[in-house]
This record gives structure tokens, C-alpha cells and sequence, in this order.
């Protein structure tokens, strides 16, 4: 199979608890040896998608597909996916080498290639040394790890992770994002993770899939993703931003002119003249002082907090709205408490977002 | 005991006064447990070895060596036996139905099994006799149906003798198994599930093992109580079925045999704690 040949495939995949649609008609493909997070806030369906594809929640609608298999009516142990879990779920009564063997005992395998593969498999998480110890006596870090281990070692077609991160310690957890990616390419896996988490989004994943409402809104690289965030949602989500409300006066050329309580702004986008919108920038965008034919607005500074190699300044741009900027110390002063000052940023970095859609 | 009697001279004062609080908590049950059970067992085993010439193994002989005694214990046995593999059957999918169970469903159920441990185990075996016995409830039920046309003989077989005591020992089997199924983490056999293991082979290798510490528990409680039963061997087979326990009343209440009596006691005492030693070390958490 080549590599850029799709690997899983979701399509349609709809899933209703009762009156509350969970899942609504979700589409993703992922290619081999892609790394991909579900990132939304709780309740937006990524667990439940996540779930569909292990096979441990059944679809109400549409299909899974996974390496070139239909699997939307195989039960989950046939299936060969590696599920990581929020809270790990490794078999207290296993040791750590117990545990990894799992589901190379269970696929019966060989004693002699089992102890080979654990082996490989608890050298690969660095854990080579506990093999024999009890589940109780690790630590929240090296239980992620055999967790890790025990999936990685049944040779998945796709690794799920269900917010595998999230009940490690801020520190640690940092560390094993970028462990984890690395170990994740060198063994060339597909593995999709769930999480709340938009800087373990970022760092982890070679795209993003962003959800809200059992929808996914945004399906994109990291790094567009936050330059050009598809919707409202995906803006707030991802990223810090300006945003000021305001209502189309022109449009035309997927440009709009938009008539706020700070000013006239111009934007991208494609809207009617009369809809209300909300006009938006990233933080790093804003400089002080005028910029040629760039949007501007001004106002009096309400805060400014230094973060080492950036400092950012909110300002009060009056009638209810403000402006969020991020000043390098390269742009030269930093303004101080209360100084009134003027922003402006260019207009090909302006977004516009329906108005409704920030329901 | 004595570890705690000494001062350990070098360790910081919190840890002395945290070993003395530990002491004095203990102090009371223990005071109670030596006074009114120890004691007691000591004073048996004495009476079960010593006449009036002496040192004595003249009542063990008699029941170790006698036939009809070693059918008691064979009943005793047998009854306890019986009993806690029936419940154990009946109790482990049970437990799970239980644990599955939401809302006021939930609180019926429970109510239903700890209920019944209100009542009396004599009224409990009598409401068994009357539904048994050939004018019983059954027996009229099935003749006003014509599925039979004479009664059946039920009481004062030894099925009838199982089936009660099931019957009332259910909830010591339930009770401890339910504790922990209820407590198992779902996502274990997902799992499980996720590794390649079937539901079969996720009972065997996860369910089970995982939900041994309640199943021993409950085989320790109800093995323990039927096999020293007396009230409902007594009432639901009689004399035909004698057992350990109601021979021990025999020997203090008819024959007036204390020595006896507290051999055939000594002798129950045994199988209850190898039983529940076997189980104890069953339970210990494997290597």
C-alpha cells in the first residue's frame, strides 16, 4: 500500500443517544502513517468517534473502513486497533510484562516470539527494567508508558488515543507529546488522538480535525489551521484572536468592507451587503502605529503581560470592544498601562465569520 | 504483639505515637475477641482431650474412626459444599445483573436480598417446610393443575435440604461478589476487547481474576455457615441427615457427652478455618 493511499476511512458516520445527535454524518480519511487529533471541547463527539472506530460504540449510520477493509460490523477484537486510554485500564492483576503480552497471548502467538516482542516493546517506552513489577507499584508516567506499550506491541493498523495525556502532570505531559510523536514516526504508525488539549493538538499531529456539535469543522494542518481558521469555532478554539463585530457595508473580489464600532474594517471573505459579521485577526498580526492601506483602530492600553519573548497587550478600543495584540521585542517600545496607542494590521490577514455561528 | 510493646528506640516520636493510637484502637476488639472466643476455643479443645483419667484421643477415635461419624462429616460436608457451588452459580451472574442494574430497578433488587437477612433463619427453614411438605403450597399447586395427582415427597429430602439452604445463604454469596463487580472499571474489558481477546477469553483472563477477591469472600462466608448449619438441616431433613452440627447438640443436649460434643465442635472448627485459610491464600495477590 503507498503511503499516501487512504488507510482509515470514515464516512458518514452518524450516531444519536436518545434526542442528542452525537456523531452528525462525520467524514475522515487518514493516510497511512499519518498522525491525526480530534480536537474539540467535551462533549463534541470526539470520544464517540474515536469509540466508533476501536469498534466499541456501534454508528447508527455509515461506514469504517481500515486498510482496505470494511470493519463497520466487526466486532472490536477482530479489528486490530491499539486503544490507549484516559485512565490507561492495564490489567491490575498482570504484571507489566503481563500486560503487554496481552494481545499477543490472545492472537496466539508463540512463548518465544511473545518474550521478543515485549521485550522490543518495553525497550521502545524505556521500560525495559520493570517488566516484572506489579501495575500498583508505577507511577501515573510509566503506567502511560506500558499502556503504550501493550498497544504498540499487537502491531495496530491504527493507534486511538482517548485523551491518553491528559492525567499526566503539565511538565511530563509536555515531554511525552514530543517523545511520543517521535517514537510514533520512527515505528511509521497511524494514530488518531482525542484531546482538548490545542497545544498537544498542535505539537502531536500532522493534521487537525476540529469538532463542535458531532461536526467536524475543520480538517487541516496545524499550521493553517491557525492562519486560516475555517470558522468562528475553529478561530476561538485554536489561538488567541481579535474579534469585533460588525455588519458588511461592500463586498466584492472575496473582499468585504465592514462598518464596526471602531471603524470601518476590511476583511476576507464572501458576504452580502447588510449581514452582520464578526471580523477577526490573529494577535501577532496587530502592530503599533499606521500601516499604509492596513486596517487600524485605537485606544487605551488595559493590559500588558510580558511572556519572555513576547509581550501581550490588550486594548480597550472603546464601545464594548478590544484588540488583542502580540509585540516581539523587536518591534521596538512596548506600550505601558493606559497609554493610548494605535493598532493596525493588514487586511489579507482579516478574517470574516458569519455572526450566528458563534452560538 | 511484642513488636508493638516495645518502644522502638529509634524511630522519630509522630511514628510512636501513630504505632500507640494503632494499639489502642486494636486494644478493645482484641480484648473481646481473646475474652469471649479464644478463651472458649481453648476451654473446648481442652474438654474434647481431657476425662477424668486423663489425657484422652478416645472421642477422636470414635469419630474418625466410626463409620456413621465419618458420614456425618461426609453430610456436613457435602451440605456445605453443595450449597456454596449452587450459590456461587447463581450468585456470579447475579452480582453482575445487580451491578448492570440503574435507578429504582437497582434499589428493588437490593432491597429484595438484604431484606431477607432481616428475618430469622428458623423462620426463614419453617416458611421452606410449609411450601415443601405434601400439603404444602407447591404440592397443592401442582395437583390444582394436574401436573401431578399425588403429592410429591419434597421436605425431608436432601434436595429440599439444598434448596434452602441456597436459599438462605444467597446473600453472603451476592453481597461480597456484587462489592466488587460493581466497582470493576468498564474499560477494562474494552480493553481487552481492543487487544484481540473475545468476550469469552476477556471473561476468563480479565472478568474472572479481576472478581476473584469477591468470589472468595463469598465462598469463605457461605461454605463456613452451611457447613456449620443447624437450623436448617434440622428442620428441612431431620434425623436422617444428621451433620456435624446437629450431632454436637445431640452430644451436649440428648447424651449428655460434653467430650464428644467438643471433638465433633473441634472437628468443624478445622474444616471452617482450612477452608477459609485455603481461600485467604487463594486471595493473596498473585506473584
Amino acid at each position: 500500500m503507498s503511503e499516501s493511499s487512504p488507510h482509515l476511512v470514515v464516512r458518514g458516520v452518524s450516531k444519536r443517544y436518545g434526542p442528542t445527535t452525537v456523531l452528525d454524518h462525520i467524514d475522515l480519511t487518514i493516510r497511512r502513517g499519518e498522525l491525526v487529533t480530534l480536537l474539540g471541547p467535551s462533549g463534541c463527539g470526539k470520544t464517540t468517534l474515536l469509540r466508533a472506530i476501536a469498534g466499541l460504540v456501534q454508528p447508527d449510520t455509515g461506514k469504517v473502513e481500515l486498510a482496505g477493509r470494511d470493519i463497520t460490523n466487526v466486532p472490536p477484537h477482530k479489528r486490530n486497533v491499539g486503544v490507549v486510554f484516559q485512565s490507561y485500564a492495564l490489567f491490575p492483576h498482570l504484571t507489566v510484562a503481563g500486560n503487554v503480552a496481552f494481545g499477543l497471548k490472545v492472537r496466539g502467538m508463540a512463548r518465544r516470539e511473545i518474550d521478543i516482542a515485549v521485550e522490543r516493546a518495553l525497550a521502545l517506552v524505556k521500560l525495559g527494567h520493570l517488566a516484572g513489577r506489579r501495575i500498583s507499584a508505577l507511577s501515573g508516567g510509566q503506567q502511560q508508558r506500558v499502556a503504550l506499550a501493550r498497544a504498540i506491541a499487537v502491531e495496530p493498523d491504527v493507534l486511538l488515543f482517548d485523551e491518553a495525556l491528559s492525567a499526566l502532570d503539565r511538565k511530563l505531559r509536555e515531554e511525552m507529546q514530543v517523545e511520543l510523536r517521535r517514537l510514533l514516526q520512527d515505528v511509521k504508525a497511524t494514530a488518531i488522538f482525542v484531546t482538548h488539549d490545542q497545544d498537544e493538538a498542535l505539537t502531536m499531529s500532522d493534521r487537525v480535525a476540529v469538532m463542535n456539535k458531532g461536526r467536524i469543522e475543520q480538517l487541516a494542518e496545524p499550521r493553517e489551521l491557525y492562519l486560516r481558521p475555517a470558522s468562528l469555532f475553529a478561530l476561538n478554539f485554536v489561538g488567541l484572536s481579535t474579534r469585533i463585530a460588525g455588519t458588511v457595508l461592500a463586498a466584492g473580489n472575496g473582499k468585504v468592507d465592514v462598518e464596526t464600532r471602531v471603524g470601518r474594517l476590511s476583511a476576507l471573505g464572501n458576504f452580502q451587503a447588510g449581514s452582520p459579521v464578526i471580523v477577526a485577526a490573529r494577535p501577532e498580526q496587530l502592530r503599533l502605529g499606521e500601516q499604509g492601506e492596513a486596517n487600524s483602530a485605537a485606544g487605551r492600553v488595559r493590559s500588558v503581560v510580558f511572556q519572555g519573548s513576547r509581550t501581550l497587550v490588550e486594548v480597550d478600543a472603546g464601545a464594548g470592544e478590544s484588540l488583542l495584540a502580540e509585540l516581539s521585542g523587536r518591534d521596538g517600545a512596548i506600550p505601558r498601562l493606559h497609554d493610548e496607542i494605535r493598532l493596525s494590521w493588514p487586511v489579507a490577514e482579516t478574517f470574516a465569520f458569519p455572526m450566528e455561528a458563534q452560538a | 504483639m511484642t513488636e508493638a510493646a516495645l518502644p522502638a528506640p529509634v524511630s522519630a516520636p509522630a511514628v510512636d505515637r501513630e504505632r500507640l493510637a494503632a494499639v489502642g484502637f486494636v486494644l478493645p476488639s482484641f480484648v473481646i475477641i481473646a475474652g469471649v472466643f479464644a478463651l472458649p476455643l481453648v476451654l473446648l479443645l481442652g474438654v474434647s482431650i481431657v476425662d477424668a483419667n486423663g489425657l484422652t484421643f478416645a472421642h477422636y477415635k470414635r469419630l474418625l474412626g466410626t463409620p456413621y461419624y465419618l458420614g456425618v462429616i461426609w453430610n456436613s460436608l457435602r451440605l456445605g459444599l453443595l450449597t456454596t457451588l449452587i450459590a456461587f452459580l447463581i450468585s456470579y451472574p447475579a452480582a453482575f445483573a445487580l451491578a448492570r442494574a440503574r435507578g429504582p430497578l437497582r434499589s428493588v433488587l437490593l432491597a429484595t436480598l438484604f431484606l431477607p437477612l432481616a428475618a430469622s433463619v428458623i423462620v426463614k427453614a419453617f416458611a421452606w417446610t410449609i411450601l415443601l411438605r405434601s400439603d404444602g403450597i407447591v404440592n397443592e399447586t401442582l395437583m390444582a393443575l394436574g401436573i401431578i395427582e399425588d403429592p410429591i415427597r419434597m421436605i425431608f429430602t436432601e434436595t429440599a435440604l439444598i434448596v434452602g439452604a441456597v436459599n438462605i445463604f444467597l446473600p453472603f454469596m451476592i453481597l461480597p461478589i456484587y462489592a466488587i463487580v460493581a466497582q470493576l472499571d468498564p474499560r477494562y474489558a474494552e480493553a481487552a476487547s481492543t487487544l484481540g481477546a473475545s468476550p469469552v477469553v476477556t471473561f476468563f483472563r480479565v472478568i474472572l481474576p479481576l472478581t476473584l477477591p469477591g468470589i472468595i469472600a463469598g465462598v469463605a462466608l457461605v461454605f463456613s455457615l452451611s457447613v456449620s448449619a443447624y437450623v436448617v438441616p434440622t428442620l428441612l431433613i431431620g434425623e436422617k441427615y444428621p451433620t456435624l452440627a446437629t450431632t454436637i447438640a445431640k452430644a451436649y443436649l440428648l447424651a449428655r457427652e460434653p467430650g464428644f460434643g467438643a471433638a465433633a465442635g473441634v472437628v468443624l472448627l478445622a474444616i471452617a478455618i482450612a477452608i477459609v485459610a485455603l481461600s485467604a491464600r487463594l486471595s493473596r495477590e498473585p506473584k
